[in-house]
Order: structure tokens, then sequence, then C-alpha cells
């Protein structure tokens, strides 16, 4: 499982900075428990590009509701993980 | 990697904490399709938008109107178009139920024990002469009168280029009736003689604006960096146009190049049904639009092309506060 979610992370990390052509981070180095708003600066409309990457990529879909709680790398693989256990 | 706390100190940080997550989410409404002036350069009339929709007088739609709307995720009503005071009964089916914003020329007076602090912006075009010449009245006489003091309401100072060297008249009356003050420029959409800018004069505007922000902190909602977006249409070496629009209805918004744009933003006509292309005139010429609302929002949905400089995060964090002040999502 820990591994599982590791690797979420750095393909979630992946995901962001290719989306978002973040300069001076990799999946490596960026941390996970980083705030995307308070601190990388993402809003709603970055969100919604991640958000449909990740559809296509795990196969879920994030509800727009969500957003305001998917605030770090970290909590969004574990909301992919628990949609695709089919947790709600 | 540039974060936000690397380049705001903690005054700043604070501040944009403050406003990171509010998450607005707008949409404007034409109310009705009438108003009680009719001002040369007001592009409802000028672009025939009045005539776009038949407006809905059923008001039990208006009220599930807007519950949809509040489904869809809005979260900020701004009313518009001709005249919304004229329909009492439509301004509450949006207060009683979110945040409401109502543009209005302030000659009818929103009855205050029935709005207590609906948001009011009453639309300025000058002093008296040129509201004489574009408006065929002194309005400022009549609203001044009828908002004077109230802590909900602001006025819209449309600045014309006959006003230059003339602001400060009119923002020290403003001031004067314990009001504050949100300037925009004139489009002149219907090209009324003298009333269109020159670059020199938006050169000169500019200063003037600037100077009226340091003199009159605290009745000028304002800022220096929106002073320069709307007069140069200039961010970060992109000029303002279609292309980069956020305020374009989100369903009638065919742009491949997927500009940044406001989440959802929807302009309805007074029939609930038919959909406006943008916030402002479908004639009006995007690359000299002075639409203020549209170049606060082109910078407000532009946070992450802001944090290459300590500074352009602080202009960012200053227009998006300005916005959030007039919308009263933060105190003044």
């Amino acid at each position: 499982m820990s591994a599982d979610i590791n690797q979420t992370i750095t393909r979630i990390a992946e995901i962001i900075i290719d989306e978002l052509k973040l300069e001076d981070v990799s999946p490596a180095t960026f941390d996970p428990d980083l705030d995307l708003v308070d601190e990388v600066g993402i809003d709603s409309m970055d969100l919604a590009t991640i958000a449909l990457v990740i559809r296509d990529e795990f196969g879920i879909r994030i509800d727009e509701d969500d957003y305001p709680k998917l605030t770090t790398i970290r909590i969004i693989a574990e909301y992919v993980a628990d949609k695709r256990s089919g947790g709600e | 990697m540039k974060t936000v706390s690397s380049l705001l100190d903690d005054h700043w940080y604070e501040r944009y904490k403050r406003i990171s997550k509010l998450n607005i989410r707008s949409s404007i409404y034409d109310v009705t399709d009438r108003c009680n002036l009719r001002c040369k350069g007001c592009f409802f009339f000028s672009s025939g938008e009045h005539q776009a929709a038949a407006e809905e007088k059923d008001i039990t739609r208006w009220h599930a109107f807007v519950e949809s709307e509040m489904a869809r995720g809005v979260n900020l009503a701004i009313l518009i178009g001709g005249e919304p005071t004229l329909c009492l009964d439509r301004i509450e089916a949006f207060y009683r139920r979110l945040p409401t914003f109502c543009a209005t020329n302030g000659q009818i007076k929103v009855p205050r024990e029935r709005f207590p602090d609906l948001m009011v912006g009453i639309s300025l075009w000058g002093d008296a002469e040129d509201e004489k010449i574009l408006r065929g009245k002194d309005t400022f006489r009549i609203s001044s009168a009828n908002y004077a003091g109230d802590p909900n309401a602001y006025y819209l100072y449309t600045i014309t280029p006959k006003q230059l060297g003339k602001t400060e008249t009119i923002i020290r009356k403003i001031k004067d009736v314990g009001l504050k003050v949100h300037v925009q420029l004139l489009s002149n959409d219907e090209g009324v003689d003298g009333f269109s800018w020159r670059p020199e004069e938006l050169a000169a505007v500019r200063e003037e604006m600037d100077a009226m922000l340091d003199c009159y902190p605290e009745t000028m909602i304002s800022s220096k960096y929106y002073h320069r977006i709307i007069t140069t249409g200039e961010m970060g070496g992109r000029k303002f146009g279609w292309m980069e629009c956020p305020s374009v209805t989100s369903a009638l918004d065919r742009r491949e190049s997927r500009p940044r744009r406001l989440t959802n933003f929807i302009r309805w006509a007074s029939d609930l049904k038919t959909m406006h292309r943008c916030c402002t005139s479908e004639t009006r010429a995007c690359s000299t639009c002075k639409d203020g609302a549209a170049h606060m929002s082109w910078v407000m949905v532009n946070k992450r092309a802001h944090m290459n400089s300590t500074v352009d995060l602080q202009n960012w964090v200053e227009v998006y506060e300005m916005f959030a002040k007039l919308y009263r999502f933060i105190p003044w």
C-alpha cells in the first residue's frame, strides 16, 4: 500500500510539474505535503486541468466540489487511491 | 521552485492567504431589458442587447433559476442590465440566496429595510457636464442623496477623456457624501465625439488615478497595477483582447487556445435562457475594451504568471483584494 501511494505521489507530482510547467523542481524533490494553493499558487482552473489528466490516467473522476480539500499532492494521491478502491 | 512564501514576507503572505481560497465563482445577470435612463455609450442599448430577449416576468421562474445557478456553483451574482432596481422582486430572488451585487444608476433607492446589506454599485460617468451630455441628466445629485453614508454602496466612476484634471473634484464629492469609489474608463461604444481615448490621454489618466489613490486611500478602492493594466491593456507583455479575455460566457467559448478564464462564468439575458457572449457588449472591439471587471479578472486568473517576482505577486494580491472588497468577500 505504502509503495503504491508513493508511486501515485510521484506520478501526480509529474503531472503537476508537466501541466503547470513548473521549473526548478522534480518529482523527487517536490514536497508532497506542500500546500498547492498557499505555496505553489495553483487555482481552481489549474486543478481542473490536473483533474482531467488524473481522470485519464487513473480512471477516476474528481468531483469539482472536492477541489477545495485537495490541497497537497499526498492528499490527492490518497483521494485517488480511495476512489480506485471504490471508496467515497 | 518559486513558492508564494519565498516571494512574500509575512505581512504579504497573510494577505495572500486571506484571499487565496475564496474561490469566487461569479456570473452576470440582466435583470430587465428596461432602464430609466438612456445613456450614450451604454453597451446594453448600443449593442441591442435590450432586444436580444424578452424579459421573464414570472417571478417563480426567477427563484427557480437562481437555485439552478447555485447548483452550478455560482457564489456571486452580479446584477446589471437595463436598470435592476426597476424589478426589486427579481433582485430579491438572488439576494435571499447568495452574495449579490447590484449595479444601478442610483436614481431609485434600494429600500434598505428590504435589502439591508445588498452590495450596490452606483454608476457615475463624470462631472455634471459630462453626465448631461452622455446620460441626459446629472445623476449624482439624486444618487448621492439616495445613498449618502450607506456602508454597502459605492460609486463606479467611469472616467472619460474630458475628466482629465478634474477627477479630484468628483472623488472629493464622493468622499464628502461618505461613500467609496472604484474607477474605470469609458469604452465609448457609440463613438461620441471627444470621448474616445488617445494614447497620451491614457498615460495622463493613469498618472491622475495613481495620484488620487495616494491622496484618497480611504475613499478609492483601487490599485496602481490595475491602473496600469486598464490604461495600457498589457500584462506581462501580453495584450488584452478576445484571445485573452477571461470573461467570455463559458458555454459559448470556442477559443481553441483555451486562455485562462473565469470558471463556469455566464452572462445571462433577462429571459433566463439567452446567453450573451461576454461580460460586456458583443459589438465592442475587444482590443480597445476598457471594461474594468474584465481587466481585473484577467489579472486574477493569471496568478502564476505573477509568480516571477515579489513585486509581481504583490500586484496580483492587490488586484485580487480590490475585487474581493468590491464584492465584499473581505472588508473594505
